[in-house]
Parts: structure tokens; sequence; C-alpha cells
């Protein structure tokens, strides 16, 4: 069985309470150490206290961690292993774990970039810059020590927390207990890499320990549901990062039927496990035929292993696949089911399911139903109208809107809670590095602060 | 306090809780409703398990009543009560024989881990209604100690943190860490004890880590949990200087178990109850029936002695059972936890 060990900065620690980890079928595959609080703290103190590496070196070791992570053997596991067991425990098709290593290497090359862009205009990097000679604004860090509860649907929502450690912070990451293994090698690839035991950890802890990290740390990054947010909605200090609710919109004077594929690929792609895939589609007009030619294509989508090499759909132990299939046919109660109304769970015999695709047509841009996001490829299909306005397209982490109307697009880029505005022919999952996901992590990290000498 | 067999020392419990000269009034009216006999049907510690859990009523009872005639007016007895976790606190009374022996019995239990004698303690451990602020007080006295003692009320600090509201708990500890720090620095500890909470915020404060290593020669915990990760990083990381000594126990015990001496440092922290008077059961909770040693299960505590009968109290703990020293009484437990919670198998929408 595999160890994964926490990463302090004293170096790994084997705690005697571990968790183990399964497989889809139910095999033990590893053993995760979990931190008592004590150690938490313990660790949170130490990263404070050491120092950050210089710029440079930082962007360097970060695009030297992000190769290893692709290319070489790390903590015992080959890129290949890595990725055979992150699909074969959390059944994300293997495919798009592999699409993952490589998107983590690269953002990790181009950091820099990522945080050059987000740098304000007016500001510079330090005040050794001759600007500041006649006074300049520099940009600084809000606090030394950043944490990360990360999620664990995605290999690539690791990719989060780069900026931080590209701009001087030291990260504490702690792990979801269902996905350990990307951050378990990447933090030890930026390890190895240069940042040392200090500069960065992976502390895996159970359910109340988790706040402990939060509570010791400057800043920190939370993902999670509605709850989550919540949660933390009133305090300066954290940054959630909540459903994604990603959204297309059809206008009536666009064509729908050239554009069916990036439809189904902001829908599904990569497993639809996303918080960049669409949960809602607003098309103006009779939505059915939409509806239609998405349940069509959608329908043919084979029910695999997640190891599978042509597995594109996400899969998961039978008896939550079963759970779920309840409660989406609950949720869906008034709804036209146009494909998964007799069921989502596409049973692979092994003890595990495949999550097959739904589509739902609903009779209102409000019903309730258009804000629910599930890990699997899941549309609602809602009529939309000038009347209903943009109020059925807010809280949207990506809105692909396929219009020709401007004024629509300057209320849409305007509205605050719209985070990314595609126009046109466009999949939501489309991301670039260098561009914000949900806005430059750099604004909630960074301030500036004049300087003159 | 004499060694008896198991099963006279069984009935001679029974007899002097169940006989109208000695037994308490609220024993001897709940005699009636019982359904068996404790005078004819408890011959051995394994018929104790015919006794219904009367902790509840606890609550209620007026402490007279649980004075037992035998002592008549030479009971000395002091009040105390439990923490009031679960609602309303419950409250027993201590016999001043019982409180002597517990405490004699304790302070023998620390010279077999070499605590030192003749030094000054600093027990921030919670008074009040609380026994093991007596227990600490008198064991400091009895072992030639002044005793520096730092008032804690368990019970507010359990209320403010189930309303969620940290920043008041914290807000209290830092109040309570800044009295041991007074304390800490202007005497001579040599024995520091405390819960478990209040050692790991110490931990956090460097300078009086210090002071703590400079000074303490013994760290006495109990009243909450300690996990076997955190007292390895106490122990190896923190405190490196100090001999710890660890105790399970609780006001409806009537007194505490102590760590057995002599294990490795890899080795669990067993605990040792106070038999014959103090005596372990470690069970399936589904059954009902004691598991194999070494297996896990959960606690049940029997309470025996001339100040009170408190028998088949399923505590919520589990632990590990382990083999009594010397073919003694009951069970011995290792690595004890609260039971854990478990997380309804609602599915909740999102895709973090």
């Amino acid at each position: 069985m595999l160890p994964l060990d926490v990463l302090g900065p004293g170096g790994p620690y084997r705690s005697r309470r571990q968790e183990t980890i399964h497989d889809l079928p139910g095999n033990p595959v590893a053993n995760l150490s979990l931190a008592p609080s004590l150690y938490v703290t313990r660790a949170l103190k130490a990263m404070r206290r050491a120092s950050a590496l210089p710029f440079d070196a930082r962007i360097a070791a970060l695009a030297r961690a992000g190769r290893a992570f692709a290319t070489e053997t790390i903590a015992g596991l080959t890129p290949r292993e890595y990725q055979h067991t992150v699909s074969a425990v959390t059944g994300i098709p293997i495919s798009v774990v592999r699409d993952a290593t490589a998107d983590i290497a690269l953002a990790a090359e181009r950091i820099h970039r990522t945080v050059e862009n987000a740098r304000p205009a007016g500001a510079v990097d330090s005040w050794r810059d001759p600007r500041a000679k006649d006074g300049t604004a520099v940009w600084t860090p809000r606090g030394a020590v950043f944490a990360v509860h990360a999620a664990g649907n995605h290999p690539a929502v690791h990719q989060g927390w780069f900026d931080a450690l590209a701009l001087g912070y030291r990260v504490a990451v702690r792990p979801s207990r269902r996905e350990p293994f990307t951050p378990h090698r990447l933090i030890t690839a930026l390890r190895e890499a240069g940042f040392g035991d200090e500069g960065i950890a992976l502390l895996p802890t159970d359910h109340n320990v988790a706040d402990d990290i939060l509570r010791h740390a400057d800043l920190g990054m939370v993902y999670g549901g509605a709850d989550v947010v919540a949660k933390y909605a009133g305090d300066p200090r954290i940054l959630p990062q909540g459903p994604g609710r990603s959204k297309v919109l059809i206008t009536a004077e666009t064509d729908w039927e050239p554009i069916v594929d990036t439809l189904v690929e902001s829908i599904s792609g990569g497993g639809g496990v996303g918080c960049v895939n669409a949960t809602g589609v607003l098309v103006e007009g009779d939505p059915s035929p939409v509806a239609a030619a998405l349940a069509e294509r959608l329908a043919a989508l084979p029910s695999l292993p997640a190891t599978d090499e042509r597995a594109v759909l996400p899969v998961m132990p039978i008896d939550p696949a079963r759970r779920w299939d309840t409660h989406l046919r609950q949720r869906a109660a008034g709804t036209k089911a146009w494909l998964g109304g007799d069921g989502i769970v596409g049973d692979l015999g092994d003890g595990s399911a495949a999550l097959r695709p739904a589509v739902h047509q609903l009779d209102s841009p409000f019903a309730e139903q258009l804000g629910m996001e599930l890990g699997f490829p899941c549309a609602w299909v809602a009529p939309w109208d000038r009347d209903a306005g943009i109020r059925p397209l807010r809280d949207t982490l990506v809105l692909t809107a396929v219009t020709t109307d401007a004024d629509l697009i300057d209320e849409l880029v305007a509205e605050p809670t719209i985070s990314n505005v595609y126009i046109g022919d466009h999949p939501t999952p489309w991301m670039r590095h260098g561009l914000p996901h949900d806005g430059y992590l750099a604004e909630f990290l960074m301030r500036t602060k004049t300087i003159r000498r | 306090m004499v060694e008896r067999t198991g099963g006279e020392f069984v009935r001679e419990m029974m007899r002097w809780h169940f006989s109208p000269e000695t037994g308490s009034p609220f024993w001897l009216k709940r005699a009636g409703s019982l359904g068996f006999d404790p005078l004819t049907d408890v011959r051995d510690f394994d018929d104790l398990g015919l006794f219904p859990n009367v902790v509840d009523e606890l609550r209620d009872v007026g402490v007279r009543e649980l004075i037992p005639r035998g002592y008549g007016d030479e009971h000395r007895a002091s009040v105390y009560e439990s923490g009031g976790t679960t609602g309303q606190p419950k409250r027993v009374m201590y016999s001043a024989e019982w409180h002597r022996g517990s405490v004699e019995w304790f302070s023998e239990r620390l010279d077999a881990h070499g605590v030192p004698r003749d030094v000054d303690w600093l027990s921030a451990v919670p008074t009040g209604p609380h026994n093991v602020g007596a227990m600490a007080v008198d064991t400091a006295m009895l072992r030639g100690g002044l005793n520096f003692s730092i008032d804690l009320d368990p019970r507010w600090v359990k209320k403010v943190i189930a309303e969620g509201r940290m920043d008041m708990a914290e807000a209290y500890t830092d109040h309570l860490i800044e009295q041991v720090g007074y304390i800490l620095a202007s005497q001579d500890v040599g024995v520091l004890f405390a819960t478990p909470p209040m050692l790991e915020r110490l931990a956090q404060r460097d300078d009086l880590v210090e002071l703590v290593d400079r000074k303490v020669r013994a760290i006495v915990w109990g009243g909450t949990h300690l996990d076997a990760d955190t007292r390895d990083l106490l122990r190896d990381e923190v405190f490196k200087n100090a001999t710890f000594v660890g105790g399970y126990g609780g006001t409806m015990m009537l007194g505490t178990s102590v760590e057995r001496p002599g294990l490795g440092a890899d080795e669990p922290c067993v605990f040792d109850s106070f038999a014959p008077y103090t005596t372990f059961r470690v069970i399936d909770p589904d059954t009902g029936q004691v598991v194999p040693y070494g297996e896990r299960g959960q606690i049940v505590v029997h309470h025996m002695s001339r100040s009170a009968l408190l028998v088949n109290n399923i505590e919520r703990d589990f632990a590990t059972r382990i083999a009594p020293v010397d073919g003694g009484f009951g069970d011995a437990v290792a690595d004890v936890t609260p039971v854990a919670s478990f997380g309804d198998t609602a599915v909740v929408e999102g895709v973090y």
C-alpha cells in the first residue's frame, strides 16, 4: 500500500492516525496520514518563520517542478502509475487525468505570465526598481502564509494556488481526502525543485482540524458548495470557491445547430466533473430542439471503467451512484427529462457505475434547478427571453453567450456575479494560462504600497 | 482498603449498599424496581451487568439521598458534578474516606512514574463542582507540594464552542494561558497538571514552553482525551524535559485511572483503573459482549465502593481492551477516543 505522509516543515511525517483510501471496487490503495491540530499549528508557525525564495528562483522552481510532476518518478510513482491511481480511486476518466497532468505542468511553467498579468499596471515588483526613486506603487503580499482547503473533483484545481507560491507566500495545502495523490505528488516535486520543506506543505487532516489550518494562516482559500461559501462569506481572510454554475445562453438570432459540438463539450468535457462545465443552457425561443439534440449526442457516450482509455464519464461506487440517481429524480420532478429520466446509473458490474448524462428541460428561466450543479454531465435547458433579462444568468463562473447583441454583452460583462464571458462558439471549459479563472488570485493576495526612496 | 477476591468484594458491596442499616436512601428505594435481588443474584463482577445504568437519575436526585446510612454523620461528603455535556449536570457525593483513598492511590501511581515529591504544582484543571481540582490540591499537598490553581470552567467553553463562537473560546483560553504564564514565570513549579487542550495552547507560546522546559519535571494530563499523535508531539517535540503521565477518569467514575508506567514510546497509552473499586469492561456496543484483548470496543465503567455504587455505566468512549496488571479485576484500556460521529450519507450538490 502506498504511504501518503504529511509533508510538513520537518520533512515527511507519518502519524498513527491514518485513513485508508480505496479504489472504486473497494481495494485498499493508500494510507493517508492525518495531522493532528498541534502538528498543524506548529507547522504553520515554522512556515511563517521561513523566508521565501527570491522571485526568479521561485519562478524557475515552479517550472522545474511542473516538468518533474508530468515526466518523472516522484515519491516512487511514475507519471503513468500516478495517473492510473487517481483514475482508479476517483473515477475520473484516465484521459482527463492525463490531460490535467500536462495542464498542471504548463500552468507551472507559465505562472510568471499569470502573476505579471495580474499586477496593477502602475505598480512595480520591488522597491529596488529605479522608478521608486520618484515614488511608485510597489506590489506587496498581504501576508506570509496561505492556506488552501483543496477540492478533489479534478486534479487541475491545484493550479489554483500556484499564484500564491509564485508571489512569495508559504503555502499549506489541506488535500481532499478523496484525492490526495495530486497534491502529494505536486508538493513533493515543488519541495525537490527548491521550495524546500518550509516553503510548501501538505497537511491532510480530519474535518475537526481543518479549520485550524485556516485559523493559523494569514489568508486562505476554500473550495466547497453553497454551505462553504455561506460559512466564510463574512471572513475577509478567506476566499471561498463555490459552485461554478456555468451556463450557455443562445439568443434567437443565432443559429445553434453548428455549435452543438461546443454545447456537448461544455456539458461533458473533462467528464463533466468541473465547475466550468455547463449546468444551464438558456435558449431564446423554443428550447426543445436544443434539448433533443443534446440528449441524442450525450446518450451516445459509453459507460466504461474510468481507467479505460475510451472512458469519458465519471465513475463511482454503485451505492452512492444510486443515491445520486434518486436525488436527481427528486430534484427534477416536474421537468421534462430528455435524457436520464430512466436513470443515470451505468452499472459496470464490478460494484461501480458510470454516471450517465442527464438533460432536463425546464419551463422557466427562473426554475430553481438551473443552479443545480452536479459532478457528472447534467444540463438544464430552459427558455429565455429579453424580459427575463440577465437575472437568470447571474452567479455564473463561465458564461458562453452565443449572441450578436452588443448591448446584452455589455450587461453580461458588467455583471459582477458572472466571472468570465465567452462570446460565441467557445466551450465553457476553455481556459488559458495567464488569464483569470475566477479573477486573478493575486487580487486577493496582494496590495499596492507607495514607496519613495 | 484491603485486597479481596472479586466475588467476596462484590458481595460485600451489595450488602453495604442494599442493607437498610448501611445503604443509601437512593439505592434502598431503587432496589424495589431492579427486577432482581442484588443480595442474592449479584455474586461476582460479571453479574454487575444486571444493573441498569442509573447515572441519568443523578441529574435530579437530592444528593443527601446518595449518602450511605452506614457512615452515620461521619461521611464528611463532598458534592461533585459531571461536565454537563449532555444536559443538566449529574451529581454525586464523595465520602471523605473515598476521596482520601483515591488521592493516595493516585499519588502512588505518580511515584511509579517517578513524578517528584516535595515540589510545587500548577494545576490548570477544572475546579468548582468538578472533582479533578480537589484531586490536584490534595495530591500536591500529600506529596509535600503547594498547589497553584487556575480556575477553568469547561461548561462555559463547551457552550461557546457549541454556539460556534470560536473567537470567544479563544479569548477565554488566552485568558487562562495568561494566568498560567504568571505562575510559571514567578513560581518554582515542578509538576504541571493540565488538560490536553491547555497543553496544546501552551505549546503555541515559545516563552512558556521555555519556562516549562526549565522548571517542570512532570506533566500530568487528564480531563479530556489526548490522541496518540498529539501525545507523541507534546512529549517528543514540545515539552521534551518532562515526564508525561496521563489520566482517564471522570466524576461518574469517582476518580481516575492512570497511565501504566514502563511502556515504550511506541506503545499505546494504557490506563489501569483503581480496582477493585473502579473497573472497566470493553464491550461490543452492538452485542454487549466483551471484546477479545487487543480489540476495540465501548467502555463500561463500574464504580463500587462504600462511597457509591455506580455500575454498568456505558461511557461514550471507545478503547482497545488490554489485560489488567497482575491478573487484577476488569480490563485495562488503551487508546481511548470519543465515539466517532458518523456523518449522514445524504448527497451534497456541487462538484467540489
